[in-house]
């Protein structure tokens, strides 16, 4: 190519050099890779990012070298802080979906705040009484339209563009099923809709609800406390507990649904129900079509500590394959093939435990238990919250590290045989007495800590005074994203967990922080505004929780 | 126009569907009325006394077994909200309403007025009224 002489040729090469930047500045917006954790860099299509639940993003405008510099972009206030936003936003082209008290879902300009649409759903008079109320997890996009699980017991569908209702289906009768609802939202499999309500710790049988997507129509039904007198002696199977109370995960490659069910009821008092209380304490993998089961892993038979299995199935490369790294309330981590459920090893996630001498890494038997008695006072670690609370961890393939919060708070329990739940607001929890203690010769706290997913083994571990509420986010800028229960937000270095950003929100995280890309522009959006049943539960061990006050902002955040 | 005819009828079963499944359901204590109030025709002055023991030990273990684990604690000491013990501002009937009603602002208190008869929530009344008479935990 010639030079200087020759205009339309220096045009020509000016067109192509500004061609190659703009290319290179889309091309540099995210990282190179393979798989689910990659693909629609610039989308948080559904609840996880990817179905293999990294909550990972690929972007890496926004990296270590300048995320110092994040200022806010914009803010979403829904105008009603009760419990706060525990929503992990969907992003698609550019519009955010979410849901905040009461279940009023929103659809916003992913770039500059504005509502686009706002639906508030007309609840029934119930949703004043249940045990869970106001929040939600999230809504699911999909299929032209945005799928809602309702706090009186039903799947809504509203048109993606216009927020109007498209369908309803009503699923539970809170009345007589002690107000189970949904305060998750339910998950595409194809063309089906499926999720679970609460009540692990109430009277009920505890279900997984599908539905045909498009239609609302009833599909099938799958009830989690199995029909078998060995696994329930007696009237006990009605008052199993048993539900799926967290959103599944659909792998498409084999077709499968995973979704982890809860504790078994009541929570402290077995001797009504001794047997292997299946399928409560279980990792589920179901056939879409049918809701049948392919197979199952039961982490926690004849469960009596409210030990769920209901959190994310995280799925991560080892040595050529897939395998499947499930947290269990209890404490450990159960790592399994993700076909066939075959175990591959059980690492200890607490630090203090004490309702075991330990599970076997390559069975999963677990040695000696100590359970609760009726009638006397007894120290259980971890508390009845779990090792960690439901907010989610996070992984990031570049560092092969899994992020993911945990709390050491022990409690003491005085079981005592259950007498009849009189209100549907009522719990099944088999205690006359529980009290939230510090673990033996410590002071209560919580931490995130950098783990490898298979082994367990500890990179970085952060400390809290308070244990942190938030979901985990990781990006391939080499971020780790997350916020604290006083509404402090932070950046960290992913590979060494150092802080590199910090911002005040002014009230505790509780949702989901995710990352998405509008025109050329990475922003990081983190739910603030604290709330769920867990601050006040804790405020036992932790009573300066008493002050922390509630809100709901939905911050954005972004570069310049 | 048969694709839309055929949407409508689809709509239409839906409707009929959910409207079928909620009037068969069996009626539930609070068909008809919405969120309970503590004033409808149950009045606010307690129908026993309130110091009576056996009425405080029947509130105490329905404290136990529905309000502490996870929201006010043991003995009402727990939680996001105010310890009961040596409490000189709570007012029976005042308790009584917001035991029936419930509470909403950051948090949320459900409403107990359909679950419990006045009597049963009278008894709750008695235990935290004996609660306010205890010296607050050092």
């Amino acid at each position: 190519m010639s030079r200087g002489r020759g205009n339309k040729s220096s045009r020509n090469f000016a067109a192509c050099m500004a061609a190659a930047a703009v290319l290179a500045g889309v091309a540099s917006l995210a990282a190179a890779g393979s798989g689910p954790g990659y693909d629609d860099p610039n989308n948080w299509p559904q609840y996880h990012r990817s179905y293999n639940a990294w909550r990972f993003s690929p972007l890496t405008q926004i990296n270590k070298s300048n995320v110092g510099k994040l200022k806010v972009a914009w803010i979403h206030q829904p105008g009603n802080i009760t419990h706060g936003l525990q929503a992990t936003p969907i992003v698609i082209d550019g519009v955010m979906y979410t849901i905040s008290a009461d279940n009023n879902v929103w659809a916003i300009d992913a770039a500059t705040g504005k509502t686009i649409w706002h639906y508030a759903a007309k609840l029934d008079p119930v949703v004043r009484e249940v045990f869970y109320q106001a929040a939600s997890r999230g809504v699911t996009v999909g299929r032209g339209k945005v799928f809602v699980g309702t706090l009186d017991g039903r799947f809504i569908a509203l048109d993606q563009k216009t927020g109007k209702e498209v369908w309803a289906t009503q699923l539970t009768n809170s009345k007589t099923e002690y107000g189970a609802l949904f305060s998750a939202p339910p998950q595409l499999a194809g063309n089906v809709l499926f999720g679970g309500t609460t009540g692990g710790d109430q009277p009920i049988v505890g279900k997984i609800f599908a539905v045909n997507a498009d239609t609302g129509e009833r599909t099938w039904t799958f009830e989690i406390p199995k029909n078998d007198p060995k696994s329930w002696p007696g009237d006990s199977r009605k008052q199993a507990g048993g539900s799926a109370w967290m959103p599944g995960t659909y792998d498409p490659t084999t077709d499968t649904i995973y979704i982890g069910t809860s504790n078994a009821a009541p929570d402290y008092y077995g001797d009504e129900r001794k047997g292997d209380n299946l399928y409560t304490s279980t990792l589920l993998a179901l056939d879409p079509k049918t809701g049948k089961i392919k197979w199952h892993r039961q982490e926690i038979p004849h469960d009596t500590w409210d030990f769920d299995a209901a959190y994310e199935a995280l799925l991560i490369p080892h040595e050529g394959k897939q395998v499947l790294v499930h947290l269990n309330k209890s404490g450990f981590v159960f790592v399994m093939d993700k076909d066939n459920g075959k175990l591959e090893n059980v690492w200890q996630y607490a630090e203090n435990m004490n309702w075991t001498k330990g599970i076997d890494p390559k069975t999963g038997a677990i040695s000696e238990m100590n359970r609760p008695e009726v009638g006397k006072q007894k120290l259980f670690c971890p508390n009845l919250l779990g090792a960690r609370s439901w907010n989610h961890g996070a992984y990031n393939p570049q560092t092969k590290l899994w992020y993911s919060s945990g709390m050491e708070v022990c409690n003491t329990v005085t079981g005592a045989k259950q007498e009849e739940v009189a209100s549907i607001n009522g719990l099944s929890l088999g205690l006359s007495e529980i009290t939230l203690v510090n673990p033996p010769g410590k002071k209560a706290d919580g931490y995130l800590a950098a783990f490898d997913p298979y082994s367990g083994k500890v990179k970085w571990k952060k400390r809290f005074d308070l244990p942190p509420l938030s979901s985990v986010l990781t990006t391939a800028g080499g971020l780790v994203f997350y916020g604290d229960m006083r509404g402090n937000l932070y950046a960290f270095d992913a590979d060494d967990g150092k802080e590199l950003w910090k911002f005040v929100a002014g009230s505790g995280a509780r949702g989901g922080p995710v990352s998405y890309a509008v025109n050329g522009k990475q922003y990081i959006v983190i739910p603030t505004g604290l709330g769920s049943h867990a601050p006040g539960f804790l405020a036992g061990a932790f009573p300066e929780i008493k002050d922390l006050p509630g809100g709901a902002a939905l911050i954005a955040f972004t570069l310049e | 126009m048969r694709a839309v005819k055929f949407v409508a009828v689809i709509f239409l079963l839906s409707s009929i569907q959910a409207v079928a499944d909620e009037s068969a359901s069996p009626p539930g204590k609070s068909e008809g009325q919405a969120v309970p109030s503590a004033s409808a025709g149950q009045g606010t002055t307690p129908p026993f006394d309130l110091a009576d023991t056996a009425r405080i030990e029947a509130g105490k273990g329905r404290f136990g077994a529905n309000c502490a684990a996870y929201c006010h604690g043991f003995e009402g000491s727990g939680g996001k909200t105010p310890a009961f013990r040596g409490r000189t501002d709570l007012k029976p009937e005042e308790v009584f309403k917001v035991i029936t009603e419930g509470r909403r602002g950051a948090d949320v208190m459900p409403a107990w007025g359909n679950g419990f008869s006045a009597e049963k929530r009278w008894e709750l009344v008695a235990y935290i009224m004996y609660l306010s008479r205890q010296p607050p935990k050092p």
